[in-house]
């Protein structure tokens, strides 16, 4: 199975698939071929939960293709738990700042024709 | 490596223009030639930078200049890197000259976009960024620029109205540049009242989408010395990269490619940013000028906002930053820009850029990245 499919299944499933080095464990998202940090090519597959918190983010009104219905939107950055990892994606029914302040509890709850499909907690 | 020198520029008008990607290709390059005091013949290899000339039925645009040029048999490159295929085009020009393997070159950059609206471009510059994890999650380029100026406005406290001078900064250097897209004194109450496009940007926070071409000739410093009284040195030259999304980034608020390219660029000199007179920087969002002159050392890290408001960054204030208006005001035909920055470099060392002249400039600096900066080329020119 393609990386791109089993990461996809997991967001599907609320879980976010990623690799950490097995030489210096720095994680990393799936698509990734060596590791940005030292170079090596070994990687330890790993399911993280797709709980953390809002780093940044935009309230989407003029879309690209196939996001006209769902004006307005925001487009997540968000922290995730416990690792250097932070993940974006899409997230429904923003429609002002004051809905999302930064640091905003977040989780990942599924992945569809909006791609990663991110809610408030 | 040998000494390079541009010893000509064009550019056309840059805005919503009629005729063919092809046409204003050639206008600019022709443009350039004649600016050089040199004949086609005397070219010997073309650099051509471009994104989207699907969107006008011509892809190849190499050989379909070099023909109308008269010089079919003269090799041509084709680049595309986002919105900083200019510049990275302009290195492959310089690289190759300095090298030794050409004498003079020309490097000519377009695009033409506007015919297919604003729903299109939307869609196909969001292919510019990690579309797995940016685009097919329905960020837009102001979206991704909005979600780094967000991050910036609440990690330095600067403001909306901050951003908005940028703007404001940029249409008052347009308005004294005839060939500028957006000519109009705008003023920060316009700013803030323009439309939402992706929160916290508005309208007037972004770039317009721009046609227009642009076209520089590089040549030897010997080519330059026997062939022309009235060109400018490259002194130096900077590359560097970033990951690609935003996700990837240790710092939302900084773009690596930047610094590591002005480091190289800088180093190549032998000049520090205090040396520099002047610079054309990539403005496609206010909030990627604030990024902009930070990273490239002209202010401290979070310190731009407050330059911007002291008016300091104005023409001919304590350094000029986007004389031309910017991709703000001057516009943004994305294969075009890069060049174009070098266009304007080059008017100004020159003593032709009229009434937006930096007074008594001895150095100009080009920076212009793909995308969020995740591909970037800083270049350093003197005059002679």
């Amino acid at each position: 199975m393609l990386s791109k499919e089993e990461f996809i299944n997991n967001a599907k499933i609320g879980k976010i698939l990623a690799r950490k080095c097995t030489k210096c464990g720095h994680p990393h998202l799936v698509t990734t071929y060596f590791c940005q940090n030292c170079g090596n090519k070994g990687f330890e597959n790993i399911v993280i939960d797709g709980e953390g918190t809002v780093a940044t983010y935009t309230i989407i009104t003029v879309p690209p293709e196939g996001f006209e219905k769902a004006v307005p939107y925001a487009w997540v950055v968000m922290n995730v738990n416990n690792f250097e990892l932070r993940i974006s994606g899409f997230m429904a029914n923003i429609k002002s700042p004051a809905d999302l302040p930064l640091s905003t509890k977040v989780k990942i709850t599924g992945y569809d024709e909006h791609g990663m499909i991110i809610e408030k907690q | 490596m040998e000494k390079v020198c541009v010893i000509g520029a064009g550019s056309t008008k840059y805005g919503k223009l009629q005729d063919s990607i092809t046409d204003i290709a050639l206008q600019a390059s022709v443009e350039a030639i004649e600016s050089a005091g040199i004949g086609p013949k005397q070219i010997q290899a073309g650099y051509i930078s471009n994104v989207f000339g699907i969107a006008d039925k011509q892809v190849h645009l190499g050989p379909v200049i070099m023909s109308n040029l008269g010089i079919p048999e003269v090799p041509s490159l084709s680049i595309e890197s986002a919105c900083g295929s200019g510049s990275v085009s302009f290195r492959e020009a310089y690289a190759n000259v300095a090298a030794g393997f050409y004498d003079v070159v020309l490097a000519t950059g377009i695009e033409k976009v506007t015919h297919t609206g604003t729903e299109w471009t939307t869609t196909y510059f969001s292919y510019c960024s990690d579309f797995f994890y940016e685009g097919g999650d329905g960020a837009s380029f102001p979206g991704l620029f909005a979600s780094m100026a967000r991050a910036y406005l609440a990690e330095f406290k600067a403001t909306e109205e901050d951003l908005a001078m940028v703007a404001v900064k940029n249409h008052d250097n347009g308005l004294l540049n005839p060939k500028a897209h957006l000519r109009k004194k705008i003023t920060i109450d316009d700013v803030l009242k323009s439309a939402v496009v992706a929160s916290p940007l508005k309208l007037y926070d972004c770039c317009p989408f721009s046609d227009g071409a642009s076209a520089v000739i590089l040549c030897s410093e010997k080519f330059a010395k026997t062939h022309s009284k009235n060109y400018i040195e490259v002194i130096g030259s900077g590359r560097g990269g970033s990951p690609a999304a935003l996700q990837g980034r240790e710092h939302i608020t900084t773009i690596p490619s930047t610094k590591i390219a002005a480091q190289a660029a800088y180093k190549m000199a032998g000049i520090t940013p205090k040396d520099v007179d002047f610079a054309e920087v990539h403005d496609c969002f206010t909030i990627a000028e604030l990024v902009d002159i930070e990273d490239l050392g002209f202010f401290e890290k979070g310190q731009a906002a407050q330059a911007v408001r002291e008016g300091r960054t104005k023409l001919n204030a304590d350094i000029s930053i986007n004389p031309s208006g910017g991709l703000k005001s001057k516009g943004h035909p994305i294969g075009a820009t890069g060049i174009g920055q070098v266009a304007e470099v080059f008017d100004q060392l020159t003593g032709k850029a009229g009434e937006r002249t930096v007074k008594d400039a001895k150095i100009g600096l080009t920076h212009n990245f793909g995308a969020t900066g995740a591909s970037c080329a800083v270049h350093i020119f003197k005059s002679v």
